[in-house]
């Protein structure tokens, strides 16, 4: 799994492109543990090319939103495609995970 | 979950008092737990006792020198041994021998020339120490997932009630646990995030728990009180638990259940269709403050109770797919073992990462109930 991270205006854009599994998971949090520390609390995951993602990459998403709460600010999820998406819906965590379509779209009204 | 960071253990074997103490000081603070020796022989019987990770080796000792150790070493021990010598000289020597060495540093010695050595050897490959460790804890973490799983048969009037369970080479956090009660059973169905040890333990502390909590009549309030202490042990792990927990009664056909975060239960109707019951709430321990109110639903005779582990579900592109293949391997069997054998299969051993865990309870159609 690759990540890379921008600054945008209101917020941070962290991608994480690959598959979000029990190997990759940590190595999320820590990547969004560090934006967080490097001064951005508002920050969009880009989902856009994660194909899959397991309980402990659900487990790591919950934390950065922790992470990013924590700082006073908010953790937003954007372009989840279909599998991420069913996991979400199963787990009922689509109610704490806010989706949206994409990652421009995720602060634009706050 | 994430499991606890392993620790690393090394043994310093050096006659000169204050470089044995800064091999101490500069291999404690990479993180390894250190023992030290001042002479050979006493050298080996520390890394005999503390199988260490690593040793660091001086080449000139005062009773044996350190190839003789080094030999006597690689006879039962295949820690990454790096030997320190003073001079120079007797390095490009050294380098060019089998001795059974895996470095070699040339004192006087930065310490953080010796750390990244150290570090670039772990890098090029797991230390065999904790290959065989990590291999016995995959071995425990199995015994103690076997162990979860109810031992007998359940029998409860005018039901058929069955259990199946494969684990995968990397042991997931998947149990079930059933029990009889004067008006039927209780059934816990639950898979902890992560896999190996942790997850192992956490299902443990999840049966439990739930089991402690099965004398309380009432759902809400029962379920409520079980995941705040399942919360409290998960908090300290970043993990959690999906948690289905049922209990039926059996006169009525009525079960009642608690869904937080599983969302893979199905009431297969005896008519050919079958609904998949949607989760409550966010599995346990994920987020605080979350509820997770009981549902019902009435087993007709010939009406099934279906959970299924996320295992099976990952060969299927849609949730749609997955509840459209499971009520068709459902149908037809004559028996519940069957029938989970069945949904089982979907998952074909081969291909399935994950462990597969499936519970079947079917209310017995009215013909052979009576």
């Amino acid at each position: 799994m690759e990540f890379s991270y921008e600054v945008k205006d209101s917020y941070a854009e962290v991608k994480a492109d690959g598959r979000l599994n029990m190997v990759s998971a940590p190595k999320l949090r820590e990547f969004v543990t560090d934006v967080i520390a490097g001064g951005s609390n508002r920050i969009v995951v880009n989902l856009e090319n994660t194909a899959f993602m397991d309980s402990s990459g659900l487990g790591a998403l919950i934390g950065c939103l922790k992470a990013a709460r924590q700082a006073g600010g908010d953790l937003r999820i954007a372009a989840v495609q279909p599998q991420v998406k069913m996991v979400l819906q199963l787990t009922s965590m689509d109610k704490v995970l806010t989706s949206y379509t994409s990652a421009e779209e995720a602060f634009s009204n706050d | 979950m994430v499991s606890p960071p392993e620790i690393r253990r090394a043994v310093v074997i050096e006659d000169d008092p204050d470089i044995r103490g800064l091999l101490v000081r500069v291999l404690a603070k990479q993180g390894f737990d250190v023992t030290e020796a001042a002479a050979g022989l006493p050298g080996v019987e520390e890394v005999r006792r503390v199988q260490p990770d690593l040793v660091t080796l001086d080449l000139n000792l005062p009773d044996i020198d350190g190839l003789e150790v080094c030999k006597l070493l690689r006879e039962f021990s295949d820690a990454f041994i790096v030997m320190l010598t003073a001079r120079a000289d007797e390095l490009d020597k050294l380098t060019g021998l089998d001795n059974g060495a895996d470095e070699y540093i040339s004192k006087p010695f930065s310490p953080r020339e010796l750390q990244s050595r150290i570090n670039a050897l772990f890098r090029r490959r797991p230390s065999p120490a904790a290959d065989s460790a990590n291999r016995s804890e995959l071995e425990r973490a199995t015994e103690v997932q076997q162990s979860l799983l109810p031992k007998e048969d359940i029998r409860v009037d005018g039901y058929d009630v069955a259990g199946v369970f494969r684990p995968s080479r990397s042991v997931g956090g998947d149990f079930y646990d059933w029990y009889q009660t004067p008006e039927g059973l209780h059934l816990t169905f639950a898979d902890a995030m992560g896999k190996g040890m942790g997850a192992a333990l956490i299902a443990a502390t999840v049966r439990a728990v739930m089991r402690s909590t099965g004398r309380r009549q009432d759902l809400d309030g029962a379920f409520a009180s079980a995941s705040k202490a399942i919360a409290t042990d998960l908090d300290s792990s970043n993990s959690f638990v999906t948690l289905f927990h049922a209990r039926l009664d059996a006169a009525s056909g009525t079960v009642s259940y608690v869904d937080a975060g599983h969302g893979l239960a199905l009431h297969v109707r005896s008519g050919g269709t079958a609904e998949r019951l949607p989760s409550a709430g966010p599995p346990v321990g994920a987020w605080a403050g979350s509820q997770w109110p009981q549902s019902t639903l009435e087993l007709a005779p010939g009406d099934s109770l279906v959970v299924v582990s996320d295992g099976v579900l990952d060969v299927f592109d849609s949730v749609e797919d997955f509840t459209e293949a499971v009520r068709s391997a459902a149908q037809g069997q004559d028996s519940a073992h069957a029938a989970s054998s069945a949904i089982m299969a979907l998952a074909p051993a081969e291909t399935a990462e994950d462990d597969v865990t499936v519970v079947v309870v079917r209310r017995l159609p009215e013909q052979a109930a009576a």
